[in-house]
């Protein structure tokens, strides 16, 4: 749930709220590649879909453009969309959740149909859809990371709380044989979108890569330029292949400022600003989406190997994107503290309540409504 | 009527039809976004979840909602002394019952802690509305314009029907709507609800009876909507639409005043005795939230015992307490009923102000 409650749009039609998404090499299939996208985080047991909202991956096919300090990729101007929608449940499951079917639209034109809660879920040509609600694959320590940003310093425990243990959400998966359903690659650029559905369909939300809205860019208080600007909104409103430039200015500043912000909580600099004024990792993260090689063997921990790679002028090793399981906030603290130059930073939550599986849907089933209490 | 200077919005909306979320899975969605934040991990969420908790009281007509809400308020206040956000959230549940007093309480202390909040203008505005103050509220909601087209709209469409300047109601709800950029279907329902207690104030029972199934085509659940439809039926000579409404709301809901409405249109039916049923389970409503919510309940309460009730001496009672907690124009109506109700003259009623 890196991305839940990510601007005041978002909250106010949760089914469209994008709390992840996940692209990685299908580990029980070769050629597999797949894409995960969740919605509604914390979701109490009669959570659907919304039938006005219109759930999107996009997918291009990307260069790397540059290496070393100016590292950026070079998405294809042509692109691959899965759309799924939903429709008003009618009736209840044996299991109390509320009965919906739903499709999905693939880029050759092809309906997948499906029903929400159904493991097998729907099958087409080279595409397998799941949507319903499973457990929250996230974990981190919520009230550690505001403390953190409250004091500037790391307020991590030894042994933390998970702020998402036994919580839920609802998830889309699609397993593609890649090499059939997409052209290009190996390297694909992946963003998920919810749009309101209609003749000119509306973006809500848009996320690619885990934690950049809230982690990276909600804090407004280091910001010098736009101090009171909550910028998410406006960040979720843009197309992630191609921001306007009149805003981007507006980003970077507000990224330059926390990245700072973060490297300086071990006290000492391990990002060094470049000529430009900027943060090393700012222009790679601002092209906010997922990059993943499906053509390299799964891996658990892969997440920005890509991008380390190019900016160390090196060839990536693994599929990069990422897997469901992976220790986000320990990767992404150490990553934005010490780059690597230090001992890695445990944010004391080492797992969720349920690992993810190797075998599709991949997400384990839902917490029974009274798991995080307990 | 109030006489407030008018502004009226010049641009006049495109009229694309709106996809929204069904009203069925919006009320679904709700209770799990409640379920969901039971074990809120921090003040923004407990903030949410005070929000959704008064949301779901005012769609479906539970004031238990209201009561888990205000509690929930007082302790996020006590475990966050110096967070504005709390102090918020608690003027919110002050509102609800009509405690204006204590939330332009805690709405002052939200300010001292966060000079300028626009969240702060809009319910300081909400509130002053309420209590009738509609010249303040005005030039407050004029101060809150955060840059939210809807929201702002929105907020005086409401203003303005409140005020019963019905035309320009109408303008900000048509801007409003071109304006609206969401799914969830809640917001527009509650516009055509304002809208249609507008129309149903000014005695336009059929401009009514449009927004009242319009806000209940959005969300089928919307007990006030549904309630307001069935008292419109009632008064458009349709008892036996209006009971059919009522009844599945009185049974639903532990908002006593469907089983008031019920009593009323079931006594002028001629069915006497299932009235006196529905009469006393109002009555007795009534009585323990005019216990524990005084100020929130009084004027409906005594619009019952002037009516179905019939006890006049305690709808004057809580006439007077109400024109006390807020001294809008229909709090003096109210209070100029239940003295003639009870026999009381001119100068009875001047002595109030009347």
């Amino acid at each position: 749930m890196s991305d839940h409650f990510s601007g005041p749009r978002a909250l106010s039609e949760p089914a469209a709220d994008i709390t992840d998404v996940y692209a990685f090499p299908a580990p029980d299939g070769p050629d597999h590649l797949v894409l995960v996208l969740n919605v509604f985080g914390k979701s109490g047991p009669s959570a659907v879909f919304s039938d006005a909202v219109i759930y999107r991956f996009r997918i291009r096919s990307v260069d790397i453009a540059t290496t070393g300090p100016e590292a950026a990729f070079a998405p294809s101007e042509s692109e691959f969309i899965f759309d799924c929608s939903f429709d008003v449940p009618s009736g209840r499951s044996d299991s109390g959740r509320p009965l919906q079917k739903g499709r999905c639209l693939t880029p050759s034109g092809q309906s997948i149909s499906f029903r929400v809660d159904e493991e097998s879920g729907g099958m087409g040509a080279g595409v397998q859809v799941f949507a319903g609600q499973r457990s929250d694959p996230f974990f981190l320590d919520v009230r550690m990371i505001e403390k953190t940003m409250a004091e500037g310093k790391l307020a991590f425990k030894a042994k933390g709380s998970d702020t998402l243990y036994g919580t839920n959400i609802l998830s889309i998966v699609l397993k593609l044989e890649w090499r059939k359903v997409l052209k290009g690659g190996p390297l694909f650029a992946v963003v998920c979108e919810t749009l309101a559905a209609g003749k000119r369909p509306v973006r809500i939300e848009r996320v690619g890569r885990p934690e950049i809205k809230n982690v990276t860019l909600s804090w407004k208080q280091f910001d010098q330029v736009n101090r009171d600007l909550d910028v998410r909104d406006l960040y979720n409103s843009e197309d992630a292949f191609n921001i306007k430039g009149d805003y981007f200015d507006v980003y970077r500043t507000r990224m330059n400022a926390n990245l700072a912000f973060h490297d300086g909580l071990d006290g000492k600099v391990d990002w060094p600003f470049d000529q430009h004024g900027n943060h090393p990792l700012t222009k790679l993260l601002l092209a906010d989406f997922l990059v993943v090689d499906p053509s390299k063997p799964f891996m658990e921990t892969s997440y920005f190997e890509i991008e380390r790679s190019m900016l160390e002028r090196r060839p990536h090793s693994t599929p990069g994107g990422r897997w469901l399981n992976q220790d986000f906030m320990d990767f992404v603290y150490t990553l934005y503290v010490n780059g690597g130059n230090g001992l890695p930073i445990n944010d004391g939550i080492d797992g969720p309540i349920a690992w993810s599986s190797t075998t599709f849907p991949y997400l384990a089933p839902r917490n029974p409504p009274k798991a995080a209490a307990a | 009527m109030i006489d407030v200077p008018e502004t009226v919005p010049t641009d006049w909306p495109a009229t694309d039809p709106l996809m929204l979320t069904d009203g069925g899975i919006a009320v679904l969605n709700l209770h799990a976004l409640i379920e969901g934040f039971g074990d809120h991990s921090n003040t923004a969420e407990a903030a949410a979840l005070i929000d959704l908790l008064i949301l779901r009281g005012l769609i479906l007509g539970h004031i238990s909602d209201y009561d888990r809400a205000a509690e929930l308020a007082d302790r996020h206040v006590a475990a966050a002394t110096t967070d504005a956000a709390a102090y918020v959230a608690r003027a919110r549940t002050h509102g609800v019952f009509h405690r204006f007093a204590e939330a332009l309480g805690d709405l002052d202390h939200a300010d001292r802690i966060t000079p300028g909040g626009t969240a702060t203008k809009r319910d300081r505005a909400a509130i002053l509305q309420a209590l009738g103050d509609y010249h303040e509220a005005l030039v407050t909601y004029g101060t809150a314009d955060c840059g939210r087209p809807f929201e702002q709209a929105a907020a005086l469409a409401g203003f303005w029907a409140d005020c019963g300047k019905t035309d320009t109601a109408r303008r900000f709800y048509l801007q409003s709507l071109g304006s609206y950029r969401g799914v969830s279907p809640f917001p527009l329902a509650q516009l055509d609800f304002q809208l249609g207690v507008m129309w149903m104030r000014h005695g336009d029972l059929n401009e009514a009876r449009a927004c009242f199934e319009a806000a209940v085509r959005r969300v089928p659940a919307y007990a006030a909507a549904q309630g307001h439809l069935a008292e419109v039926h009632a008064g458009l000579g349709e008892p036996e639409t209006a009971v059919a409404r009522l009844t599945l709301l009185a049974t639903s809901s532990d908002d006593p005043d469907y089983a008031a409405q019920l009593a009323r249109i079931l006594g002028e039916m001629g069915r006497r005795e299932e009235s006196v049923g529905w009469r006393r389970m109002a009555a007795s409503r009534y009585d323990e939230l005019i216990a524990t919510h005084p100020a929130a309940f009084a004027d409906h309460a005594a619009e019952f015992w002037l009516g179905a009730g019939n006890d006049p001496p305690k709808a004057l009672h809580l006439a007077e307490f109400n024109l006390q907690v807020r001294k809008t124009p229909r709090a003096y109506d109210l209070l100029t009923q239940a003295l003639e109700a009870n026999g009381a003259g001119a100068a009875s009623a001047r002595t109030f102000g009347v």
